[in-house]
């Protein structure tokens, strides 16, 4: 089998696209891969990033485009990896585009179909928090901007009725009802996996209340609950009530014991967190319980030192695991035990749980398909740690982000740039 | 000869046709007083983005013979870029094009259809005021030089050289230092994590200095550097040397590495090295040559305290790597005797990697302490504490080891001045964007790696490292060229008083002043167009093409007429 120089990459989050940009820019034909009808990743998702706090979406929106536009991408939205076959230097892959039924090369994205569909459901993508119809994009903004049916709840394509609510709205015609699933076969000489990673399951630790109790959030949940361009357009409600919390507990550290280590970055957005309840609610009570600190970066402790001194409380205890979160009335009660041993509690109408970053769930499923181990931890592994952490134990295969274990998004974005030149000078080794 | 200005109106589908009147905006237009002296062609179309739309529009031009062209449509986020691609079809350059956003601007934020039709009508005559005053502009094409000239001979210059090399690039590989290895090459050990030990590091000098692309020249230093991204000059010596070297490179990494902060930096620290405190890297240098940690009064220490964040408050940052060596050092410790009494006074765990609380864990099964503490002092090697409880409580050590901050190298304000290159806050190298492009500088083509960069350890500093080659790979291919900012910044010579406002603004380092005339002077392919030095010239001598004063005078002046 004759080698190539083109080049896929699994996940269209920032490392992934930081790494099509630059092998683009080499001359590499890329083919960018990602399940979701939208790229960008998780960065998108929040409002403003730590530290600097810049508009996470400005900051993002220009990479996308440039990947969207680039002539040696190809994007492929909605997406998935099928069957890897071959060897280095020379692997077939078989992607499946799931049908969207939209056309991307007619819909203009102007919107006219969501109103006169006549279906919704939870937007998994909004954390739940909102609602979307059967035709939708997962937020405003999203790129590239073409909506994508719901086969599953959509009335015609489940065959519960004849609807063409959105084709009759569509002037242009970009309605494919029609559409299916298509096969794509591509050969490439390396794979650059940067499918990013998930957040431990807050409803395993039943003590904590999350799913039970509507005022505990998630970490990804509070971010789209801050959202200008979420489900509340950023007014901080509470979950089921209209009412702002007026006071907030922010819990470290959760599920760290449970899944063995620090994951780097839970502190500088909880201080983030803190900054932005203080900004639009000045008089709430914000807490923030910790027992670690971790700030890594040459401007991270500046910020945290801000956030504490003017918006926050830093509560120290000595183990996060003895904390409970209990109904009280219409709010809610947190007990932990303080940094003298003794137990304390305090009131709050919502709590954020700093959740552990995980594995992406679906990261079984890629790692056989690719034939790699995972790490103890359920990450990818990579050969040898002290060479800088994005060559896998399998030539050819290369990872980037938060698939190889927690970090922040400078760091993720730098093994993205590795994996460039880790694959240019593989590239040039295999094709001569 | 006289202006023929294209004036398409897209409907956007229903999106702009629905509530703006468009029938009215081409009515409008040709009837003005103020075109009397121009050519207006006015036309509709139903979606200008489409295939049959951008046919049409290079048809419109090239059989118009247009000299200008303003599209009334949406935003330039979307379609800027596709009709900047359908002028270089024709003969129109692109800088005389100009599209207008009537859709966000005005169909979908008005309800009343007469407003907005107004509106539209207002925008696209500014616009094509704005666009008569617009100058074509040429895209110039520069040659690069692919080789890369490294300072810094750490295990981060060394990995960005392996990696340069690794795809044919020559690289320059200067340290001030007698030897390669940088302070990796002075520890007794790396993280288990590392997977390896000292011999790695020794392995990697060893494949630098074998490998014929890379050329090394120690004890020499930086001297002098002119030039841009795939074009610079620089100068190296050696002190005592009269010879100088003139190099050409088209990319420069700074990998200077990190310094030790001086431990008396902490107030009240009886620090000395004829006691028994010494710091992480003497223990560190102590066990690399000795294979163990001994009293300095001779003898193995059956106590030892190990104090973490020393100078971190005074410095204002966390290090990063000290937590994870100083449980590597007691690791040292609990293997030359596993009774020895080992404590680790800390402020907070910072265990980044996912590997580390593993590592902190198996310390602590070793039987390692971990005191977290609010407040410390330390008097010879007692060491007083405030744990997090409140309570005080006083110690007697053998020995203690102080992990101090780390800080920016000796030399990286020289450094930074002669690159051009800022300094943070924090004394560290500024980078373009902490989040989106960490190892690049506001000077194109000058890239900061490893603890140069921010406080890092081996891993890190090679990830950098390998970041820096990744993005000179695909910056500068051999054989390839550079298309530099078209819309820079220029100074008329007339209007120019030489005050050097400019030259205090211009964070890329594109203006230099030039003595024999008495004015500043702009480098066109350092120039990215930004437009401070525009905003600080009190003469009115700069300008930025394309955002010239009358250009934006113009436009104004027709939209609030």
């Amino acid at each position: 089998m004759s080698h190539s120089e083109n080049v896929l990459i699994i996940g269209a989050g920032l490392a992934g696209m930081t790494a099509g940009l630059e092998l683009a820019h080499a001359g590499k034909k890329v083919h960018l891969v990602e399940r979701l009808p939208l790229i960008g990743g998780k960065v998108i998702k929040d409002e403003e990033s730590f530290p600097n706090l810049e508009c996470s979406t400005c900051m993002v929106a220009p990479v996308q485009q440039d990947v969207l536009q680039n002539p040696n991408i190809v994007t492929m939205t909605y997406s998935s990896v099928e069957k890897i076959e071959g060897e280095a230097g020379a692997f077939h892959v078989t992607i499946k585009k799931n049908a969207r039924y939209v056309s991307m090369t007619d819909c203009i994205g102007c919107g006219m179909c969501y109103e006169p569909c006549p279906v919704s459901q939870k937007n998994e993508w909004e954390e739940n928090l909102g609602d979307v119809k059967a035709i939708y994009v997962p937020c405003a903004g999203a790129l590239p901007n073409v909506p994508v049916i719901d086969a599953q709840i959509c009335l015609k394509l489940t065959g519960k009725e004849e609807c063409s609510a959105c084709a009759d709205s569509c002037m242009f015609g970009a309605i494919k009802l029609d559409d299916t699933d298509e096969m794509v076969e591509i050969d490439v000489g390396a794979i650059v996996i940067a499918t990013g990673a998930g957040n431990y399951d807050a409803s395993k630790l039943p003590q904590l209340g999350y799913g039970k109790l509507p005022g505990v959030y998630t970490p990804f949940e509070f971010e789209r609950l801050f959202a200008s361009n979420g489900p509340t357009l950023g007014e901080l409600t509470l979950r089921d009530s209209e009412k702002n919390p007026e006071k907030v507990v922010i819990l470290h550290c959760v599920g760290r014991e449970e899944v063995g280590y620090c994951s780097s970055v839970c502190c500088m957005y909880s201080m983030k967190f803190a900054h932005f309840i203080k900004k639009k609610l000045p008089d709430a009570k914000i807490f923030n319980i910790y027992s670690d600190v971790c700030v890594v970066d040459k401007n991270y402790q500046k910020f945290f030192k801000k956030v504490e001194g003017a918006d926050t409380k830093m509560l120290f205890s000595p183990t996060i695991d003895g904390v409970k979160v209990s109904g009280n009335g219409s709010g809610m009660k947190v007990s932990y035990r303080g940094g003298d041993g003794a137990d304390e509690s305090l009131d709050a109408d919502m709590v954020i749980l700093a959740t552990a970053v995980v594995p992406d769930p679906e990261v079984g499923t890629l790692a056989e398909m690719v034939g790699l181990e995972l790490d103890r931890h359920g990450f990818f592994a990579v050969k040898d740690d002290v060479a800088g952490s994005v060559e896998t134990t399998r030539e050819g295969l290369f990872v980037a982000g938060t698939a190889e274990g927690p970090k922040d998004v400078q760091t993720a974005v730098i093994q993205a740039e590795a994996v460039v030149g880790r694959v240019m000078s593989y590239l040039g080794k295999v094709t001569g | 000869m006289k202006a023929k200005v294209g004036v398409y109106v897209c409907e956007c589908g229903p999106n702009i046709s629905e509530k703006v009147d468009i029938d009215k905006i081409l009515e409008t237009l040709p009837g003005l007083e103020e075109y009397r002296e121009i050519e207006l062609v006015v036309k509709r179309f139903g979606l200008l983005c489409s295939g049959d739309g951008k046919t049409f529009l290079e048809d419109e031009i090239n059989n118009n013979g247009l000299t200008h062209l303003v599209l009334g449509a949406c935003s330039p986020r979307d379609h800027d870029k596709t009709f900047i691609g359908v002028c270089k079809k024709t003969s129109l350059n692109p800088f005389l094009y100009k599209i207008i956003n009537i859709r966000e601007h005005c169909a979908w934020i008005i309800s009343d259809k007469d407003k907005a039709t107004e509106k539209a009508i207002t925008y696209i005559r500014a616009g094509i005021n704005r666009v008569l005053f617009q100058s074509a502009l040429l895209e110039k094409k520069l040659d690069i030089n692919p080789d890369v000239l490294i300072i810094g001979g750490g295990i981060a210059g060394m990995e960005a050289a392996l990696s340069l090399a690794a795809r044919d690039r020559t690289v320059y590989l200067v340290e001030k230092d007698d030897h390669l290895g940088g302070k990796a090459v002075l520890l007794g050990g790396l993280l288990p994590r590392q997977g390896g030990g000292p011999a790695k590091i020794r392995e990697k000098i060893e494949s630098v200095l074998g490998n014929d692309m890379i050329k090394v020249y120690l004890e020499s230093e930086l001297e002098g550097v002119i030039g841009f991204l795939g074009n610079f000059e620089v100068i190296v010596g050696s002190p005592g040397d009269e010879e100088k070297k003139d190099l050409k490179v088209g990319a420069i990494i700074v990998a200077t590495g990190s310094g030790l902060a001086d431990p008396a930096i902490l107030e009240g620290l009886d620090y000395s090295k004829t006691d028994e405190v010494i710091t992480s890297m003497d223990a560190e240098r102590m066990f690399s040559k000795e294979g163990k940690i001994s009293l300095k009064s001779g003898g193995d220490p059956k106590s030892v305290a190990l104090i973490h964040c020393v100078g971190r408050e005074e410095k204002g940052y966390c290090s990063r790597i000290c937590c994870n060596y100083m449980i590597k050092i007691a690791g040292y410790l609990k293997d030359q005797s596993a009774d020895m009494k080992v404590t680790e006074f800390h402020r907070g765990l910072c265990l980044p990697d996912k590997a580390d609380q593993g590592f902190q864990k198996e310390a602590e099964g070793r039987g390692v302490e971990f005191k977290r503490v609010r407040e410390l002092t330390i008097t010879g090697t007692n060491v007083r504490y405030e744990g997090m409880d409140g309570k005080s409580e006083g110690l007697k050590f053998d020995m203690v080891i102080l992990a101090p901050a780390l800080e920016p190298s000796e030399g990286t304000e020289g450094m930074a001045d002669l690159l051009g290159v800022p300094l943070s806050e924090s004394g560290y190298y500024q980078e373009i964007h902490q989040t989106t492009n960490p190892v690049a500088t506001s000077i194109e083509g000058v890239f900061v790696v490893g603890a140069a960069h921010s406080p890092k350890g081996i891993t890190d500093s090679m990830l950098f490292a390998q970041a820096s080659a990744g993005k000179i790979l695909s910056q500068l291919i051999p054989g390839g060229k550079i298309t530099p900012e078209i819309k820079v910044s220029e100074i008329l010579e007339a209007y120019c008083t030489g005050c050097g406002n400019c030259l205090d603004v211009c964070v890329y380092g594109a203006i230099y002043y030039d003595e024999g005339r008495g004015i500043s002077v702009v480098n066109e392919a350092v120039c990215r167009g930004c437009g401070n030095c525009f905003g600080s010239c009190p003469s009115g001598a700069l300008r930025t093409k394309h955002f010239t004063n009358t250009q934006l005078y113009e436009e104004m002046r027709e939209a609030i007429r």
